[in-house]
């Protein structure tokens, strides 16, 4: 939002000076649960000094579940619509207290954050609000059944989108969260992938100096809503964004950077087809997400900064 | 007769909206009535019938689509389940203020707050009451079985459209996930435009004709005086709809002592109790409202010359039982057994409180 708010280049967080401890522990998360993941870690950079904001979804139902509280910093349960102003409460209630080097973080779902969630997301980034902002997306409203959201991708069976001998399940390709909060002139937005741990925890990293709001999007796969082994959660997680259906990239100091340029994209048919949600398509749904893939990324090559 | 199913009560009610012809389906997932909108997507009713279903992106949207298809004079539906109840209320309290028929339903969990996902019957103030802001009143039916989830469709759907008002179908967890028998309706058609334009032509937004005035869909009202007025009208029609449309189901109430109240759930558990009453002799009938608005307070008024005293039995923590009491004005005495949270009562437990609060009591 303000230039004067644009991190500076944190020391970079490695598997070897990254700590042991663990934040978010001992939660009920299906095997394989890339949600938990990214929250995992996220805690692991913004520690124990983290105020976490967790709407009605996945992430509540697993980790709040009295004895089995997982979270060893403050967390709580808010409305599915109001993660982002809940949190933008917490982070000036934090203020008007006197605390210092705490963070509020609110962590949302897709369907929390691109749908229901987008209004109160919108002002918290207005008003710059000192909140870091992550959605881990997979695909779905996973925690009610598996039904579309509107960051499900085109083809995808959801409960709400049944593929049929005629219809592909979702028809809508993903919204583009990412531009959307890039829109805002925020700080520092990212986007990130469980799939490239490093990438994601640095940019965490990255977005707790920011005084003001920060956000960032992360791919975060789930077997049961897909149809996927559970040990596969991290390989489709990487593979998503070699087959550049998803992408690693920035928006800092006004300007976009792609993180991450594949010189030759990896097979997207054998990404869909390891994944029960998507075993239904076509050849004709495999080239429109293709030919989609390629009108993003001709896009995204021309305008954004990469290597 | 028509034919039979086995399915839970969010699939019949999401069947028997496409058999009687809804026009328009609005809804967004919650826990536990998820079944209705994925049911309506699975049967895919726009090829059959041409029924619209549109998962909304919150509750929010589906209910103001709700008002928005309700002002054409299309028949359309929304249903969640308690958090994303609350969440509709603004545009239900338009709906209602703008006089539009239109239905609700709510498969209620406990509450308060994100509570839980199991069943509770603590919605009842909210359905009954009015819910949202202003003066008003939906009709409310309230189930007892996945045939009533099935049935009520049409029944308060005809009583919407005949006082021109919103109507709810308050269910809970129970009879949304359960799964019984149920005899479907045959198919009615959707109203086409012209069978709209004769009759609600009168008040529907169907397109302006030279022929007739324009309708006005609207709950705005600046001037006090017509406000008043407006809500004067209201009121003459929720007094029409307690004098004529209340609905009850009285079971051995002839010889009754002491009267089991309860509805949905809790009367098919209060049945089981009032056998067991009455096989230790004690004479207990069972008064099950199924409109809760308009709520049987004549009849229980009446109840209560014959009877020594009464139990609401309800899943909450006590709200019926105060429009009992209401309706019994002090005549004998009227108490409240509750679970709550999730839980529900077992028949024994009725029983003994039955014994402790009221005849010993």
């Amino acid at each position: 939002m303000k230039d004067d708010n644009t991190p500076t280049a944190p020391k970079r967080i490695t598997a070897k000076n990254m700590t042991e401890k663990e934040f978010f522990y001992g939660h009920k998360a299906c095997a394989g649960c890339g949600g938990s993941v990214a929250v995992r870690l996220a805690l692991k950079v913004t520690g124990e000094k983290t105020f976490a904001a967790f709407p009605a979804g996945c992430m509540a139902a697993v980790g709040f579940i009295y004895p089995q509280m997982a979270f060893r910093n403050n967390a709580i349960i808010t409305t599915f619509p109001g993660v982002a102003s809940m949190a933008s409460g917490i982070s000036v209630g934090a203020k008007a207290l006197g605390l210092k080097g705490y963070k509020t973080v609110a962590f949302a779902g897709d369907g929390g954050t691109a749908d229901i969630g987008l209004q109160a997301l919108s002002g918290m980034i207005d008003r710059g609000d000192d909140v870091m902002y992550i959605c881990y997306d997979n695909e779905a409203y996973m925690n009610t059944g598996i039904q579309k959201s509107g960051l499900t991708p085109y083809g995808t069976h959801t409960t709400t989108t049944p593929a049929g001998k005629n219809f592909p399940g979702s028809k809508t390709q993903k919204k583009n969260l990412f531009e959307i909060i890039a829109a805002h002139d925020i700080a520092y937005a990212a986007t990130a992938s469980i799939g490239y741990p490093q990438d994601y925890i640095n940019k965490v990293n990255k977005a707790k100096q920011v005084k003001g709001p920060s956000f960032i999007h992360v791919f975060a796969s789930c077997p049961t809503g897909w149809g996927s082994p559970t040990h596969t959660s991290i390989e489709l997680a990487k593979e998503v964004v070699d087959t550049g259906l998803f992408f690693l990239a920035e928006y800092e100091n006004g300007s976009f950077k792609l993180n991450k340029n594949p010189k030759a994209f990896k097979d997207i048919p054998t990404y869909l087809q390891k994944q029960g949600r998507f075993k239904h398509l076509k050849e004709e749904d495999y080239k429109l997400i293709e030919e989609h893939r390629d009108m993003k990324w001709e896009r995204m090559r021309r305008n954004w900064k990469h290597s | 007769m028509g034919e039979l199913r086995l399915m839970k009560g969010n699939e019949a009610i999401a069947e028997a909206a496409i058999r009687y012809g809804v026009d328009g389906y609005f809804g967004y997932p919650i826990t536990p009535q998820s079944e209705v909108i994925e049911t309506l997507m699975a049967r895919k009713p726009w090829e059959e019938t041409g029924m619209v279903v549109v998962q909304a992106e919150s509750e929010v949207a589906a209910a103001n689509m709700l008002y928005g298809g309700a002002a054409c004079g299309k028949k359309v539906m929304t249903s969640s389940s308690s958090p994303g109840v609350s969440l509709k209320l603004e545009a239900i309290s338009y709906i209602a203020g703008a006089e539009l028929p239109a239905l609700v339903v709510n498969v209620v969990r406990g509450g308060p707050g994100l509570g839980t996902i199991q069943p509770a019957q603590s919605d009842y103030f909210q359905a009954v009451k009015g819910g949202g802001h202003g003066d008003y009143h939906l009709i409310v039916f309230a189930p007892n079985s996945v045939q009533e989830m099935a049935d009520f469709v049409e029944d308060t759907y005809e009583l919407a459209i005949k006082y021109r008002n919103p109507a709810m179908i308050l269910s809970d967890g129970i009879i949304g996930q359960m799964m019984e028998k149920v005899e479907l309706k045959d198919f009615k058609p959707r109203f086409t435009d012209a069978e709209i334009k004769e009759k609600f032509g009168s008040w529907a937004t169907t397109g302006k004709t030279p022929d007739r005035e324009r309708n006005i869909v609207t709950s705005l009202e600046l001037q006090s005086e017509l406000q008043e007025k407006h809500n004067h009208k209201l009121q003459a029609k929720y007094q029409q709809m307690r004098e004529t449309e209340v609905r009850f189901e009285s079971t051995n109430t002839e010889d009754a002592e002491y009267l089991l109240v309860a509805y949905g759930s809790s009367s098919r558990i209060c049945r089981k109790a009032m056998e067991l009453a009455r096989d230790k002799g004690i004479k207990v009938g069972l008064l099950r409202p199924i409109t809760l608005f308009p709520f049987p307070t004549k009849q229980l008024a009446e109840l209560a010359n014959q009877v020594k005293g009464m139990l609401s039995v309800e899943m909450s923590a006590g709200q019926m039982v105060e429009d009992i009491r209401l309706a019994v004005n002090g005549k004998v005495p009227v108490e409240h057994f509750g679970r709550y949270g999730g839980i529900i009562h077992s028949p024994d437990e009725i029983v003994n409180a039955l014994e402790k609060q009221i005849i010993k009591g």
